[in-house]
């Protein structure tokens, strides 16, 4: 029932109990879906704790988190990029914090990266030695990719971050255009880093656990 | 009149007042800063700072592979970092990748610093900015694969 039901006269209003429209499934079914998808996706790092190795339950599933954290909140703060890009000012108070937090996530997941890499690299059953030596592909065109690109990640979203805090609501004047576009072009390449990060990531981890 | 108008919901939901809560905290980044740079230079100085990082720790990360004396070197400049080196072997520790990720962060800030105030009265041109940004994004992403890893793995086993 909406609003123009409530102002009409009794005798006018539509029946309470009006059926369920085609519509109203098609929206139902959609975000139940799309519900479903998410929530799996974010359950993806509780899969280490069914890992035989102890390690992989405890650093990787902390690790899993941190990363697949970060990258949810920089593939939000990327894709809003794409409306400031195009002049919606109103996103302007949001995109400051959520660059501000993405780069916080960012940290946090290049921390947690740093301890799991020491284990990684671990002398007695560490993966690295095993991938070089059974799969060095794997180490040469995922692990190298994996270790850098993801630091890219925090210098992109602290000067993002700083830039519009700093320009105000002024980065969208028209003389300031230019520095709009660089900003999210930066925050594009962050979402990036970080997605191309967590793909890699997992197919690192999916050839050898900790 | 859609739905979401309806006039029986007086108020947002919990849910819904967290999120816009979350969107404006902290409250004074949300608001952005009052007294604005006239000039492009700041936002040149710290998207280009940023980019030039990435791509000198990869130009760092090729000179490591290729000299091992080097690699200590940088791996005694990453030895502040918690875990760099460790003796237990089960454990592992972080190695020269400690330095690289230590000359990352000396070359951002310190470069961020050094073109923040050579640029701070000057107009940087759109298209130096986003040159400099793209090419060294794409310079440091192709970085990561050596053309010859085939024949010349670059990181010692």
């Amino acid at each position: 029932m909406n609003r123009n039901t409530l102002l009409l006269p009794n005798e006018e209003r539509i029946i309470p109990n009006k059926p369920i429209k085609q519509k109203d499934l098609a929206t139902v079914s959609i975000y139940g879906l799309s519900l479903i998808s998410a929530g799996l996706f974010l359950l993806l790092p509780l899969v280490n704790l069914l890992s035989p190795s102890p390690w992989q339950r405890y650093m990787g599933a902390i690790h899993g988190c941190a990363a697949l954290f970060a990258v949810v909140v920089i593939a939000y703060a990327g894709h809003l990029a794409f409306p400031l890009l195009r002049g919606k000012a109103e996103i302007l108070p949001q995109m400051r914090t959520l660059t501000f937090w993405s780069s916080c996530l960012s940290f946090l997941a290049i921390a947690s990266g740093n301890w799991v890499y020491m284990r990684y690299r671990a002398p007695v059953n560490g993966a690295r030695a095993w991938i070089t030596e059974n799969t060095p592909l794997v180490h040469y065109l995922f692990m190298e990719y994996h270790e850098f690109t993801v630091l890219f990640t925090l210098p992109l979203g602290i000067g993002c971050t700083w830039i519009l805090w700093k320009y105000g609501d002024g980065i969208m004047d028209k003389k300031n255009r230019s520095i709009l576009t660089a900003t999210c072009f930066a925050l594009m390449a962050m979402m990036f880093f970080a997605i191309g990060g967590l793909v890699t990531g997992l197919n690192v981890a999916r050839i050898h656990s900790l | 009149m859609t739905k979401s108008k309806s006039a029986y919901v007086a108020q947002n939901p919990w849910y819904v007042k967290l999120g816009n809560y979350l969107k404006q905290f902290p409250q004074g980044l949300a608001q952005g800063s009052r007294s604005n740079p006239s000039s492009s230079g700041f936002a040149g100085a710290a998207l280009i700072s940023a980019a030039f990082a990435c791509f000198f720790m990869m130009v760092n990360q090729h000179f490591a592979a290729a000299f091992k004396p080097y690699e200590e070197l940088i791996w005694e400049l990453g030895s502040w970092i918690p875990g760099s080196r460790n003796a237990d072997k089960l454990y592992g520790e972080i190695g020269s990748y400690s330095g690289k990720e230590t000359i990352l962060l000396i070359t951002w800030l310190f470069g961020w610093l050094f073109l923040s105030l050579l640029w701070r009265n000057r107009e940087i041109k759109g298209g130096t900015i986003f040159f400099c940004l793209f090419f060294f994004l794409v310079a440091s992403t192709v970085m990561n694969w050596h053309p010859l890893f085939p024949y010349m793995p670059l990181m010692p086993k």
